[in-house]
């Protein structure tokens, strides 16, 4: 029996990376073609310009690297526990979409010999193409930059950025291990149950008062020390650990990912194969249509699993947070925004190439769009509704003020973000099946585009509405959300009254069934 | 005999490209006609723009005398359409399929006839599981099913017998032959020759976006119609 690598075995192993390296090459060159040039550099450079304004502008603001009590001491106190919230930020990223984001879709790529490491790689460089990602690595560079000051960010800054380089890579790697439990027999149950005992134990932390010393003896305060004084010899070892980490975790990530590789995805088998009994017809056509968009959205593995992950995370962080009521009106939003990113933004895409079929039904193409529309809205609802409700329960009874400006603030962003979703739903059709776990609605450079518009209007609509729930009076802030309500009724009765033109549907239709 | 289907100078352009360039075609009740033509000819989207989900750029189209332009909906209500790639929806059974092909059609007492086409097509055991699930030729049947569940004046099939075992390619010339039987209009889009000849009974041939010639299935069988056919395509 084999004990170790022989000799012949290494130069081998060691070819193929290379060659898995090399097609990274290959498919990054396939998907730039694929995308518009002008496009790809205009966001680009915006994130380079955003990367370096929140490395250099924090500062030189006032009060930014003080020494003694105060604001820059504060940023500096709580840093090692962002750096621990970035890594568990983007743990819970990439396990929740199975193993991050695909270059080139599985299904395109299936006759090529692509391997497993090349797909690994690819994921981890699509990684910080989610808002969610990039807010949080500007917060950590604004913040050392802050609490240090003009002088000490330089070689802090290094050190930040490959603090998220590695905790990307150690949750990739994370998420194949996952992954590859889930794909074992009994492997989802495990896989839930131990996220079960993961909140129970975060709640029993919480509770007894123990999360905070916990947050305190973290090992990022190790990193974070080490890059607070310039670039001594402490600063050396601290980014030479963060560098060796970073290597070691991209390379044993690649071996998750080659199990994960050999074997089935479950989940999705699981759903190809389940029984749905039938159901009694229901009394019109209009709820048939619905029953039908309703199916397309809750049995799609991301959706699902995005749903949960979505919507219970920001409750347990408002929970945790004790997060006030004006505080709470930014969830909605938040939730709202990431709820349309898993399918609304490509709403036509549910159908897949049925849509052919379902343009050659005798139906009006107004109840088509309005049941498409209803089931955007209830799927947005209900996931920023979890996230309320779980919130909620230690921000104690709302008065007036506050209550109303929750709830004008939730439909307007809902909103916001169904008009948005279904208008960019008709301009840019994909022909995308979200048959497994780590499909997108969209490619990943409109992704970000996507998120990051639907990010900043939500964001600024929910600082006006909490901003009311502070100060405002209910009367305001119901003539606020009637005018914001009314400019997204308007733009959504545009796009409803372009998919009657029967060019722009059969634009749309023929382009998702591609 | 006043022609069910009349196609006169369609075109169909998408943006640059011009897919369907002047297509002259006429279709009988109680006959079916194969389209048939190299890929790219232009079948599908002809077929697409008959069944109301492609509208024309030019020419003019009319089902049973009614205008595809103006009337969409009153095409759609005659018209039985099985497309050409999947026209399934990924993540809906095939009898939620049917449900929907069904209420929307208004079809009085459809069940019988939904379980007797799966049954026939070999679909009952899988009709309550999701369609991403199934293979292509499995697929194809379901498309069939639907395009024929409502008995319709004009069945629209577009490669349906691409994939599908010779069960299923049996079950297809029977729906085919039923639909015949009781008049309705038959066309098929197609590139298998032999199952078109078996199918129809005229067959008209295009390239490059338009008609070139509209010949009997007899003249296309064989030998001869292989000949005929291959010099009809260069």
């Amino acid at each position: 029996m084999p004990t170790g690598l022989s000799s012949t075995e290494l130069p081998r192993i060691l070819a193929l990376e290379r060659r898995a390296v090399a097609d990274l090459g290959h498919l990054l060159r396939f998907r730039a073609a694929t995308a518009s040039r002008r496009r790809t550099l205009l966001i680009g450079s915006a994130f380079l310009a955003l990367t370096l304004a929140a490395t250099v502008v924090p500062a030189y603001l006032p009060g930014a690297g003080a020494p003694g009590a105060g604001r820059a001491r504060d940023a500096l106190t709580l840093l090692p526990a962002a750096f621990a919230g970035f890594q568990l930020l983007s743990l819970v990223a990439a396990i929740a979409s199975g193993g991050g984001r695909e270059l080139v879709s599985r299904e395109q790529l299936v006759a090529y010999p692509v391997s497993p490491t090349t797909d690994h790689l690819g994921a981890l460089l699509l990684a910080p193409l989610s808002v969610a990602w990039l807010l949080q690595s500007w917060a950590l560079l604004g913040t050392a930059a802050f609490g240090l000051g003009p002088a000490r960010t330089a070689a802090a800054a290094v050190g930040v950025l490959l603090w998220i380089a590695a905790a990307t890579a150690i949750a990739q790697a994370a998420a194949w291990s996952v992954e590859g439990v889930r794909r074992l027999p009994h492997g989802i149950a495990v896989v839930r149950v131990g996220a079960l005992l993961l909140g129970v134990l975060a709640a029993w932390l919480q509770l007894t008062g123990r999360l905070g010393p916990l947050l305190d003896a973290l090992p990022t305060r190790w990193f974070v020390v080490g890059l607070v004084d310039g670039a001594n010899g402490r600063w050396v070892l601290t980014v030479a650990a963060e560098l060796a980490l970073l290597l070691v975790a991209v390379v044993l990530g690649a071996i998750p990912a080659h199990l994960c590789a050999r074997l089935a995805p479950r989940e999705e088998h699981d759903v190809d194969s389940a029984l749905h009994l039938p159901r009694p017809m229901p009394r019109s056509a209009w709820a048939m249509l619905v029953r039908i968009d309703r199916a397309s959205v809750w049995r799609a593995v991301p959706v699902r699993r995005g749903l949960l992950i979505l919507s219970v995370g920001p409750g347990v962080v408002a929970v945790a947070g004790a997060l006030t009521w004006p505080q709470l009106v930014l969830l909605p939003g938040l939730v709202a925004s990431g709820g349309a990113l898993l399918f609304a933004v490509n709403a036509w895409c549910l159908d897949g190439r049925g849509g052919l079929w379902r343009e050659s039904l005798p139906i009006g193409p107004r109840a088509v769009f309005t049941a498409r529309a209803w089931v955007c809205l209830e799927f947005l609802a209900v996931a920023s509704a979890i996230t309320v409700g779980i919130g909620c329960l230690r921000a104690g009874v709302p008065d007036a003020r506050e209550a109303t400006a929750v709830l004008a603030g939730w439909l307007v962003v809902l909103g916001q973000v169904l008009s948005a979703s279904l208008r960019w739903a008709q301009a840019r059709p994909y022909p995308v099946d979200l048959h497994t776990a780590r499909s997108t609605p969209a490619p990943p450079m409109a992704m970000v585009a996507y998120s990051s518009r639907l990010a900043l209007t939500t964001t600024l609509t929910s600082l006006i509405f909490s901003t009311l729930a502070r100060d405002g009076t209910p009367v305001v802030t119901i003539a606020v959300a009637v005018v914001l309500g009314a400019w997204s009724a308007l733009r959504l009765r545009r796009t409803a009254v372009a998919w009657v033109d029967p060019v722009i549907r059969a634009r749309v239709v023929t382009a998702a069934a591609l | 005999m006043t022609p069910v289907v009349e196609v006169r100078g369609l075109r169909v352009r998408f943006g640059e490209v011009e897919a369907v360039a002047g297509v002259d075609l006429k279709a009988y009740p109680g006959y079916s006609t194969a389209l048939l033509g190299r890929n790219g000819a232009g079948k599908s989207t002809t077929m697409r723009v008959l069944a109301g989900v492609v509208p024309p750029t030019d020419g003019d189209v009319r089902v049973k005398g009614i205008d595809v332009r103006r009337e969409p909906l009153a095409i759609k209500r005659r018209v039985g359409y099985c497309p050409d790639v999947g026209g399934l929806v990924p993540r809906a059974t095939p009898w939620e399929h049917l449900q929907l092909a069904a209420r929307l059609r208004r079809i009085p007492d459809w069940e019988p006839r939904a379980r007797e086409l799966l049954e026939r097509f070999e679909l009952g055991d899988v009709a309550h599981r999701v369609t991403s699930g199934f293979s292509h030729g499995m697929g194809r049947r379901l498309s069939v099913v639907l395009a024929a569940l409502h008995e319709p004046d004009v069945l629209l099939l577009d490669e349906p017998f691409d994939g599908v075992d010779p069960i299923g390619v049996e079950a297809t010339l029977d729906v085919i032959a039923d639909a015949r039987a009781r008049g309705a209009c038959i066309l098929v889009s197609t590139h298998l020759r032999e199952l078109a000849v078996e199918a129809c009974s005229s067959v008209t041939v295009l390239r490059g976006g338009s008609r070139v010639a509209t010949l009997t299935a007899r003249d296309m069988a064989g030998e001869e119609g292989a000949r005929a056919y291959r010099a009809l395509l260069d």
